[in-house]
């Protein structure tokens, strides 16, 4: 296995460099909570009047980004079933980051979906009440089964670690690792071997909830509605879902490389070479059917859907279509991934990941409000919407929870897998 | 000036006992009666205590019987509908205000909008106003998605908003193809007096002063046909107050009802009937 050591990896690597930047890394993000967080507190006082929704626009930044959250995580779990259920060892190094991020994906989706009701004192109505026509309503329980078999999973995956763990470190993380084990003691083979068999049960129930009921159900919540004629096509979830295998491959190569570099590891850029080939394929995949949907929209030339088009391709909001979806999302990535002077580079290609993960940050944007703009009634003018600082702030400070959760857990867990398991899995 | 407006004033307000006692019937009874009724009026009392207890004063007093009325607004089984005459129209929102007047509906909802559309070139040109107040849709897409049932569909035909069980998630206002449904930002007319101090008893639940909790802030809002007014045997107020007389509200149920026979004729029609939506607004073009 070849691997990749930084040019400019200093001979005087500490500990404390790497705990120095640890440090910094928690800091910033607990800043921007603070900022975000204050955004938010006036946002809860005030209701929803200080955003930039109306009754003309009514979803808007935060359901993009639901949207986009809950479509990293299927795509993170998808691509740990990879490794869990079809035994793609060349990418286990990823595995449990790929169930962590995919829980904690969860947990920011749902934090902006909460921020987005009009009465987010009644979130819970969500769950005494069920009705079985509504996509939104069956969604918010597949969330939270999806949830849970991602912490089950993820348990089976940590469990001999932290009996370890439990036992040879002290301090806070031992301590943890000795609640979260749950009374397990067991490290014989036999019992990992068990791991490995309840792990790939889980992955294989996971595969259809996370595919059809966590995102293709999200991608659903938006086909169904008949009122919208842009969203109102059978492939719309699949879109979504293979959106979500995008995004999620690319949010892991970016996690892993970046959190390789800031602890000065060394990165393995074999693995990183087959994630990208693995996104670029599913970046294909996606624009063909993207394709597909807006050539067959525009030939059957139906007024609504053509005004929708035009809206997305050529209206003041088009940069978000051409300059970010297009542009930065798909054609610069490819370029790096393919380019001969970039190709072998882990900064480029951590790059063109990055680059992806944004550019799908557009395709959630380009989903959820071109279509609002123009309204229902013919008569009625184009309505406009772009999110102000309420929005934003709000949403940078529910993204470094997300992250400072991540960063916590990374610190406390053993999500990092060590070279001799990798091939243990079968 | 000021002298003569209190003057006025000061004559006009009437002393209800002196009145009465220019009458030949029994003042304090007129006055006790007269009380109460204003409580009955109010919902304190009910119509069987106060026939109980005055039935037997007013025999002797007026020789006329008091009895319980047979209750006129006995709904059951009616399923209302609502006509909209399009040559009627004049496009003059006059359902609009009186709507947001009704409803007591603050800014930036409106339960009621008249779209205009103007087309041609001088001197052939053709102007459409079309109404548009909640289809109540007999398939209506905004129930069906509503995660938590808080919006559905009543016997009466009304589509029932409940302002109680919302959440706001908003997904029946992007669900719903006419835009009938709005959001309550929680703004207010707080340029005007006393605009929260009464709120309309929308589906006949008394709501009380616009405030935190009892009001409908934070969720979707849409017309109920004016289900309040329909209760006390009243049209909606869209169809009270129409100057062309363009609006025509009863039981779509009822096949000899004026609503039925112009839903039948030939003029009719509804709005995107391609939606399946099966809305009970009928348009006459
Ligand atoms: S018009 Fe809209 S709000 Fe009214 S019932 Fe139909 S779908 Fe629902
Ligand atoms: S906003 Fe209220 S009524 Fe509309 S779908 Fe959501 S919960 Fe139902």
């Amino acid at each position: 296995m070849e691997v990749y050591s930084g040019k400019q990896q200093s001979k005087m690597t500490t500990e404390a460099i790497v705990a120095r930047r640890y440090k910094r890394w928690i800091s910033a993000l607990i800043i921007s909570m603070i900022i975000g967080g204050a955004a938010i507190g006036y946002r809860v006082i005030e209701g929803l009047s200080v955003t930039n929704l109306s009754s003309f626009v009514p979803w808007g930044a935060w359901v993009a980004l639901y949207i986009f959250f809950v479509g990293l995580s299927a795509g993170a779990f998808l691509l740990s079933t990879l490794i869990f259920v079809f035994g793609m060892e060349q990418y286990e190094k990823v595995g449990r980051y790929a169930l962590f991020t995919a829980l904690i994906c969860m947990v920011v989706a749902l934090t902006f979906i909460l921020l987005d009701l009009g009465r987010m004192d009644r979130a819970f109505n969500a769950m005494t009440y069920w009705n079985v026509l509504s996509v939104l309503s069956w969604e918010v329980r597949f969330y939270l089964i999806y949830m849970v078999l991602l912490s089950v999973e993820l348990w089976f995956a940590m469990r001999t670690d932290l009996i370890r763990m439990a036992k040879t470190t002290g301090g806070l993380k031992g301590k943890l690792a000795d609640i979260l084990r749950l009374g397990s003691e067991d490290l014989s083979e036999r019992s990992e071997k068990k791991d490995h068999r309840w792990m790939k049960i889980l992955g294989m129930i996971g595969i259809p909830i996370a595919i059809i009921g966590v995102h293709g159900g999200t991608g659903t919540l938006f086909a169904a509605v008949a009122a919208q004629p842009y969203w109102n096509s059978p492939l719309f979830p699949v879109i979504f879902v293979v959106s979500a295998l995008v995004s999620g491959t690319a949010l892991l190569i970016a996690m892993y490389a970046v959190q390789r570099k800031a602890a000065n590891k060394s990165v393995d850029l074999q693995l990183i070479k087959g994630l990208t080939m693995l996104m670029i394929f599913f970046l294909v995949i996606d624009l063909g059917l993207e394709f597909y949907e807006f050539l067959v929209a525009g030939l059957s030339m139906k007024p609504e859907k053509i005004e929708i088009l035009s809206v997305m391709f050529t209206s003041s909001m088009s940069w978000s279509f051409w300059g970010i979806q297009i542009f930065l999302g798909a054609v610069v990535p490819i370029f790096l991934v393919f380019n001969r002077r970039t190709r072998d580079s882990v900064k480029w290609l951590t790059a063109a990941s990055v680059l992806v993960v944004i550019g799908i940050i557009g395709v959630r944007f380009n989903i959820v409000v071109p279509t609002q703009v123009v309204q229902s009634m013919s008569p009625l003018p184009h309505a406009e919407y772009a999110p102000n600082w309420v929005e934003w702030f709000s949403a940078l400070g529910v993204v470094s929870m997300g992250l400072l959760l991540y960063s916590i857990g990374v610190k406390l867990l053993p999500l990092e897998t060590t070279n001799e398991e990798v091939s243990s899995y079968e | 000036m000021g002298k003569t407006h209190d003057l006025i004033i000061d004559q006009s307000r009437w002393n209800g006992e002196e009145i009465l006692k220019s009458s030949k019937y029994d003042t304090a009874l007129g006055l006790n009666m007269a009380e109460d009724a204003r409580k009955l009026a109010d919902g304190h009392i009910s119509e069987e205590a106060f026939v109980a207890k005055y039935q037997e004063s007013v025999e002797k007093e007026f020789q006329q019987t008091l009895a319980v009325q047979a209750n006129e607004t006995d709904h059951s089984g009616v399923r209302w509908g609502m006509v909209i005459d399009l040559r009627k129209c004049v496009g003059c929102e006059t359902c609009t205000v009186s709507c947001k007047a009704e409803n007591r509906t603050p800014p930036g909802v409106s339960y009621n909008q008249v779209f205009v559309k103007e087309e041609g070139t001088f001197p052939n040109t053709s102007r459409t106003n079309i109404a548009r107040p909640c289809m109540h849709c007999d398939k209506p897409p905004c129930a069906s998605v509503c995660p938590v049932r808080a919006t559905y569909k009543a016997d009466n035909g009304i589509v029932i908003q409940d302002a109680d069980r919302c959440i706001g998630c908003r997904y029946c206002m992007v669900a719903c193809p006419y835009g009938a449904r709005t959001f309550d930002f929680g703004e207010s007319y707080d340029e005007m007096t006393g605009y929260e101090q009464v709120q309309a008893p929308e589906h006949g639940m008394d709501r009380g002063k616009r405030e935190d909790g009892k009001a409908p802030v934070g969720t979707v809002r849409k017309c109920n046909f004016c289900f309040h007014r329909l209760e006390r045997g009243e049209e909606p107020a869209c169809v009270e107050t129409c100057i062309g007389d363009a609006r025509y509200f009863g039981d779509l149920n009822d096949p000899d009802s004026t609503v039925s026979q112009l839903a039948a004729s030939d003029r009719a029609f509804r709005l995107k009937e391609s939606a399946g939506t099966q809305p009970r607004v009928y348009y006459l073009r």
